[in-house]
């Protein structure tokens, strides 16, 4: 990890690095993790921070000169803040809802968001003795044709959870979906939620997570992808862009493939692409829409008394939901869409609180595309909405390399 | 035909979380005519033999894997077998190995396990599931 962050760091002199956790350590199989370490370290898909300790963790941090972020995925966080912080990084990512409903099967929300709040009140207290930690909400979520609002709105509340406890900045990260306008228009809401939503005391930035979801094998075509990504981060204002790279749709990427991806990202930043511009108002219809359908999901939810309570009871009751969730405690019967144009649309609103004008804009918004609900051909579309841009690999016909071997 | 519902169980290797893939298997399976017990994602082999052991008349055993972790999540597979437990076809699909170079040798690792089946392409679970039942079709001929 070490060698990986410093020739990073000198080879793409990015702003910041994140310190990726493999997935034991984020399920608290700290054993498990630290068996594998001894065992077959390449066996990891992360960085096993609580098996190394704090003091290794501190001489990661302190051999290079950017701040660090830990990035994981873990319900219960409490130990990995501790090593975290103890090790001096002090931006770390999650929240009770993105960093369970994503990432475990049967943990109860009412579980992880008491864990997120010890975590949260820990970063309070912090503050208090000056030290900021930056909190970022994982809104990318599932990752996979996630819709704008459903993102936006999870992170408002687990940011007003997280402020209620003392946290001082908070970072809002977005997915990138595929789609300029609705992207830019999303990373343009942040700022306004937040002055909406969040006490004036709370620093909010945006963050812009390039494509989460199935990315292009072909090495050019996801080479654009991450170009179109840094497009959007750009021009949509976001406060960071988190990089993605072309081996993506492979595997764990190697050194080269990171900086290649920040350095194309960079690009995306140059004067010399100043020329690309969108269509300010229809970004601003968009945007509006977005902060409707926000309003309508968060809003019933702030106005109770325990705000948790009420998060686990809408979940419940499908009032907040997420598309293919990995957890029980999400019904996934929202199912998405995207418009002709790309756009993530909702094909189905499930329970979702939605007002009559909202269900209507939806369903105009899909007019035109195959929105027949009849069983496998919602499979068939869903799969080719998810396959979006790996489509683009067949049509052009680029040689990719092998990735698995057909077995017997 | 038989007009006996077949049955699977699908889930997702212990560590990983990966659920889209998941949810879409479980559908086309449904689709396909296979009556699927969903595990879901983060199932041990433990929950497997188990649910296993709740519907013995279950043909195959489908496991995804997408995080790299197969190797390390599949370990005890040899021990649950020795045992008699999982004592049907396991199917293996996903994402195998960790990184971006691919080797067959990862591969091999999972057979030397006892995986039965490793398969890149999902739709073609319904094909290999029936080949898996053809003794049954002939019988009911
Ligand atoms: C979406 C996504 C996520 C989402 C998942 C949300 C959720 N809960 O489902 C989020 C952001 C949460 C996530 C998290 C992580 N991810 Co992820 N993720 C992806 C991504 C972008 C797409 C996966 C996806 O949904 N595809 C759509 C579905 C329909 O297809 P699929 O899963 O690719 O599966 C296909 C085949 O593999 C096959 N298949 C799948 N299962 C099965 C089962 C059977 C039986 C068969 C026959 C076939 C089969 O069929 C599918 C269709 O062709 C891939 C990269 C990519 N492909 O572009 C990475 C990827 C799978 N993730 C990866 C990793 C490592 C992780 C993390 C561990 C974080 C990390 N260290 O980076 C965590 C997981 C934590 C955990 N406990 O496992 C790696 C795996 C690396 C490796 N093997 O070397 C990938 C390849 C990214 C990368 N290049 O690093 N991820």
């Amino acid at each position: 990890m070490k060698s990986l962050l410093l020739e990073l760091e000198s080879r793409a002199a990015p702003d910041l690095l994140t310190v990726t956790i493999d997935s034991h350590t984020r399920l608290k199989h700290f054993a498990t993790a630290e068996a594998t370490l001894a065992r077959n370290p390449g066996h990891l898909n992360g960085y096993p921070l609580v098996a190394h300790g704090w003091g290794r963790g501190r001489e990661l941090n302190e051999s290079v000169k950017v701040p660090l972020e830990v990035r994981h995925g873990s319900p219960d966080a409490r130990e990995l803040l501790a090593v975290s912080l103890a090790s001096g990084i002090a931006s770390f990512e999650g929240g009770g809802i993105s960093y369970n409903l994503p990432y475990a099967k049967d943990v109860p929300l009412q579980e992880s968001l008491e864990a997120w709040r010890q975590v949260d009140s820990l970063c309070g207290v912090f503050a208090e003795h000056g030290v900021i930690v930056d909190r970022e909400m994982f809104g990318t979520l599932t990752a996979v044709l996630v819709p704008p609002s459903i993102s936006l709105a999870i992170s408002v509340l687990e940011a007003v959870l997280a402020a209620r406890e003392g946290v001082r900045c908070v970072s809002i990260a977005y997915p990138q979906g595929g789609e300029a306008l609705q992207d830019i228009a999303a990373l343009h809401s942040i700022p306004l939620l937040a002055e909406r939503y969040l006490p004036e005391s709370v620093e909010t930035f945006s963050v812009l997570h390039q494509y989460m979801g199935v990315f292009p094998k072909g090495r050019s075509v996801a080479d654009a992808l991450i170009l179109y990504g840094g497009l959007v981060g750009r021009i949509g204002g976001a406060a960071k862009i988190i990089t993605k790279t072309n081996h993506e749709a492979y595997g764990i990427p190697d050194t080269r493939a990171n900086v290649e991806g920040m350095r194309v990202t960079e690009a995306a930043c140059s004067s010399f692409l100043d020329f690309v511009q969108v269509d300010q108002e229809r970004v601003a219809l968009e945007r509006d829409w977005i902060l409707c359908e926000v309003a309508e999901l968060v809003e019933p939810l702030l106005a109770c008394d325990d705000l948790v309570a009420a998060i686990c009871r809408a979940f419940a009751n499908g009032s907040l939901d997420v598309p293919f969730s990995a957890s029980r405690h999400a019904r996934s019967a929202v199912i998405p869409a995207r418009d002709t144009r790309g756009a993530i649309r909702y094909r189905d609103c499930g329970s979702l609180p939605f007002s009559e004008a909202t269900r209507k804009r939806q369903a105009q918004s899909l007019s035109g595309t195959n929105s027949d609900p009849d069983g496998l051909k919602v499979i068939e579309s869903i799969t080719a909405d998810i396959n979006y841009f790996a489509a683009h690999d067949v049509s052009k016909g680029e040689p990719l390399p092998q990735l698995l071997q057909e077995a017997s | 035909m038989t007009t006996e519902t077949r049955s699977v169980i699908l889930g997702v290797a212990a560590s990983d979380a990966h659920a889209v893939a998941n949810h879409l298997i479980a559908g086309r399976l449904r689709y396909a005519g296979f009556a699927v017990e969903n595990l879901g994602v983060c199932t041990p082999l433990e929950e497997f033999a188990e649910a296993l052991e709740r519907s013995p008349h279950s043909i195959a055993i489908v496991i995804g894997s997408l995080n790299g972790h197969a190797y390390e999540d599949l370990r005890s597979l040899p021990q649950l077998r020795a045992e008699g437990r999982l004592d049907r076809p396991v199917i293996l699909g996903g994402n195998l190995s960790v990184g971006s170079r691919k080797s067959n040798e990862s591969l091999e690792l999972l057979r030397g396990l006892g995986v039965d089946v490793i398969l890149d392409d999902p739709d073609k679970l319904p094909f290999v599931l029936d080949s898996l039942c053809r003794p049954q079709l002939v019988d009911a001929q």
